[in-house]
């Protein structure tokens, strides 16, 4: 069973009953009740939720930390089928994506997903290495909304994010 | 494309040069006729020249002769007693051309005469009716010769008649008898033996033919019948009495020409007497004397045409092997052209590709620098940031920082080996090493991985194993490098193989795995730098890519040989060879 369809479940269980426990629920739907508890708490997280897509797993894991602190809700990808299918899974409010990821490579995930209408809307901020003028101009003629160099100040880029929701909420 | 062209070239020159040869022939053949005129010209002048003297020669005795007799005819002592018997007898005798010398009164007959057995005494004339010349040079008082006449004697004669003047009184004659066969000796002799006389009188009769073709007596229109051509014009000629060459041709019956004879002919003018005397030679003598002139013109021809013929097969020869050769030397120099272009766009090609892969290296070199960067940036300013009192929280990004310090630090150092190891400038110390404490060394170093996957690792060394000659510290850096591969690509619970043997003056050591092994193309790349078996190879498993890179830069810069032999899913052997101590 998905997580698409428990949460779809519990939300109908809750419709009919709002004072449903989560011992309840699991007993209903018979799935453990950490699992319900776990849908529940994502269900009710009203943070932004970002996707960091990097396969450099001591990148990843501080610039997670930082975000967490921060106030957002990070869900991570290590490479360009992992991002894809997680921006189907958590439709994020906004996307870092490093360029030099293994399998899709960044460019070509941030054109599959602003060619793609139901995920065209998604803000992209690029992280790369490559600090060359031709990478970004690619970057953003792919439609990549912002363009982050590392190593990033850190300062700076949790500023950018925060324009750019901000900007798209705006729109 | 050459076939084609020589094809016409060929036909053009085989024109030209029979054309030349033709042209040869016909100036060689022009020159003959010349040459042949020249010649029959010259011939025939000196065939006249010839006749001439003869002609005169005969014309002088015959005139001579006759003088003599009519010296005595014009004695002014008139008729002596004896009739003129001794004057005769001493003309006879001084002259020795007459037949008989004879006088006739003038009576008409026949008085007195020498020699006396030719003499008919007291022959009447006018008994005979033979008086019409006795007449005539009683009325004309002129000397007269008949035409020749068949004598009594059977032979053939010409009778001159002299009259005898008394005081301007005819009183008689003389009749000389000039005997053919006299005549005929003169001119016989004078002229060839090969050649032809003949004579004829003034009316076109034939009084001598010494070819015998014509009868005495026989007449020139006889002449014109069709055995010759052009001889009746020569008659023509000499019945007018003039002197001149020309040119008959004697048919044989079928009508064919038998041969062609050259003619000169001269008059004889003998009193009343008009004849013409020709020699005839045929035209081969002029053949004969022009045949040699023909050979050797023919020979110088000949010469000439093989000489052509020589001169156009030398150029033929040249230009076909200038042609041929400037052929093959075009040949050459399109294949060296060729050659050159392919190379010149192999070498291109590895330009192209070093270039790519010089922006490649900087690009990986780049991420691979700010990568660790990155994460130690965004630890420390988080750190700074925050106050963190979670203790574990705080020192799991301090353990970034310091893995990604050390990570930075194992980066430069290997930039630095392969940096090193382009520019020839990686120094190696000759240390005198056991290998087998290198293999412990290394095998400590990665004791922490080995164990975390359960690995068996087997060493197999032969006993008495030689010390090697190469750089410890650099030479455990391989180990550990070989080894931390066949450590990441095998399974759980695998096992490495390590192999040391000797061979010659070197020893050759192999690490096996069991692992993933590898494909052909990832054989051929494996010792490239940066190389990393699929890019995400590197984040799996680790490592720069520079590893084996500086690996082979350790190996081969110290002499030794490195290679490598796998099969994908099967795992991977790595074979190089030290220099033995």
């Amino acid at each position: 069973m998905d997580e698409d369809n428990i949460s779809g479940k519990i939300l109908s269980l809750l419709e009919e009953d709002p004072g449903m426990s989560a011992g309840e629920i699991s007993k209903t739907l018979s799935i453990s009740i950490a699992v319900v508890e776990k849908t529940l708490e994502k269900m009710t997280d009203t943070r932004e939720k970002v996707l960091i897509v990097d396969d450099e797993l001591d990148a990843l894991v501080s610039l997670k930390i930082a975000l967490e602190a921060e106030g957002y809700n990070v869900v991570e990808a290590k490479n360009g089928h992992d991002a894809m299918e997680k921006v189907q899974l958590e439709i994020p409010d906004v996307i870092l994506l490093d360029l030099m990821i293994p399998g899709i490579d960044g460019l070509e995930v941030c054109r599959q997903l602003k060619s793609d209408d139901l995920y065209r809307h998604i803000p992209v901020i690029m992280l790369t290495a490559r600090g060359e003028i031709d990478d970004k101009v690619e970057g953003i003629e792919l439609g990549a909304d912002d363009y982050v160099t590392k190593p990033f100040n850190l300062k700076e880029l949790k500023a950018r994010i925060k324009m750019i929701l901000r900007r798209n909420i705006d729109m | 494309m050459f076939e084609r062209i020589n094809k016409w070239n060929l036909i053009i020159f085989f024109v030209v040069v029979v054309l030349l040869i033709g042209s040869i022939f016909f100036l060689w053949m022009k020159t003959n006729m010349e040459v042949r005129s020249v010649v029959e010209e010259q011939y025939q002048n000196q065939q006249l020249l010839l006749t001439k003297q003869a002609a005169s020669s005969i014309e002088r005795s015959l005139v001579e002769k006759i003088l003599l007799i009519e010296v005595i005819a014009k004695k002014e002592s008139g008729i002596p007693p004896d009739n003129f018997a001794s004057d005769m007898k001493s003309v006879h005798d001084v002259a020795g051309l007459f037949y008989v010398i004879e006088f006739v009164d003038k009576n008409g007959t026949i008085v007195a005469g020498y020699p006396e057995e030719h003499v008919p005494y007291d022959y009447n004339l006018y008994e005979h009716g033979q008086y019409s010349a006795f007449e005539r040079v009683r009325a004309s008082g002129k000397v007269y010769i008949t035409d020749p006449i068949e004598l009594i004697e059977g032979n053939y004669g010409s009778f001159v008649w002299f009259p005898v003047f008394q005081n301007g009184v005819f009183s008689g004659a003389f009749i000389a008898i000039i005997e053919e066969t006299e005549l005929k000796r003169s001119y016989v002799v004078e002229s060839g033996t090969s050649d032809h006389a003949y004579l004829i009188d003034g009316r076109g009769r034939f009084l001598y033919d010494e070819s015998g073709r014509y009868e005495r007596g026989s007449h020139y229109v006889d002449i014109l019948s069709l055995d010759t051509s052009g001889m009746g014009s020569i008659i023509a000629e000499q019945m007018n009495g003039t002197a001149g060459s020309g040119k008959f041709f004697v048919y044989a019956s079928d009508g064919f020409v038998v041969e062609d004879r050259l003619v000169s002919y001269v008059p004889i003018n003998w009193y009343n007497q008009r004849w013409s005397l020709a020699i005839t030679s045929p035209a081969s003598k002029v053949d004969e004397l022009i045949v040699p002139v023909y050979v050797k013109l023919f020979i110088v021809a000949v010469v000439s045409v093989i000489f052509i013929v020589f001169v156009s097969s030398l150029i033929f020869l040249i230009l076909f092997n200038w042609n041929k050769s400037l052929e093959n030397e075009v040949d050459e120099k399109t294949r060296e052209l060729k050659v050159s272009n392919e190379s010149l766009i192999d070498a291109n090609k590895k330009l192209k590709e070093l270039d790519r892969l010089k922006t490649e290296f900087l690009s990986i070199v780049s991420h691979e620098l700010k990568t660790p960067l990155t994460a130690m940036k965004t630890s420390s300013e988080f750190l700074r940031e925050n106050d963190v009192y979670d203790a574990s929280l705080k020192n799991q990004m301090l353990d970034i920082i310091i893995r990604n310090i050390d990570r930075q630090a194992r980066m430069v150092d290997e930039l630095l080996d392969v940096s090193r190891i382009e520019s020839n400038r990686m120094k190696f110390r000759a240390d005198q090493v056991n290998i087998e404490d290198v293999i412990v060394g290394a095998l400590e170093i990665l004791d922490a991985s080995i164990k975390q996957k359960e690995m068996e690792v087997i060493i197999h060394t032969p006993a008495n194993l030689p010390l090697v000659i190469t750089d410890k510290d650099k030479l455990v850096q391989v180990f550990v490098n070989l080894l931390n591969n066949a450590v990441k690509f095998s399974n759980q619970k695998g096992t490495i193989i390590i192999n040391v043997k000797e061979e010659k003056e070197f020893v050759k050591i192999s690490i096996t795995d069991k692992g993933s092994g590898m494909n052909n193309w990832e054989l051929e790349n494996i010792f490239d730098k940066f190389y990393q078996i699929d890019s995400t190879s590197t984040r799996r498993f680790g490592g720069s890519g520079l590893g084996l890179s500086i690996v082979k830069g350790i190996i081969e810069g110290q002499g030794g040989k490195i290679t490598v032999q796998s099969e994908l899913g099967k795992g991977s052997t790595f074979t190089f060879t030290l220099k033995r101590g």
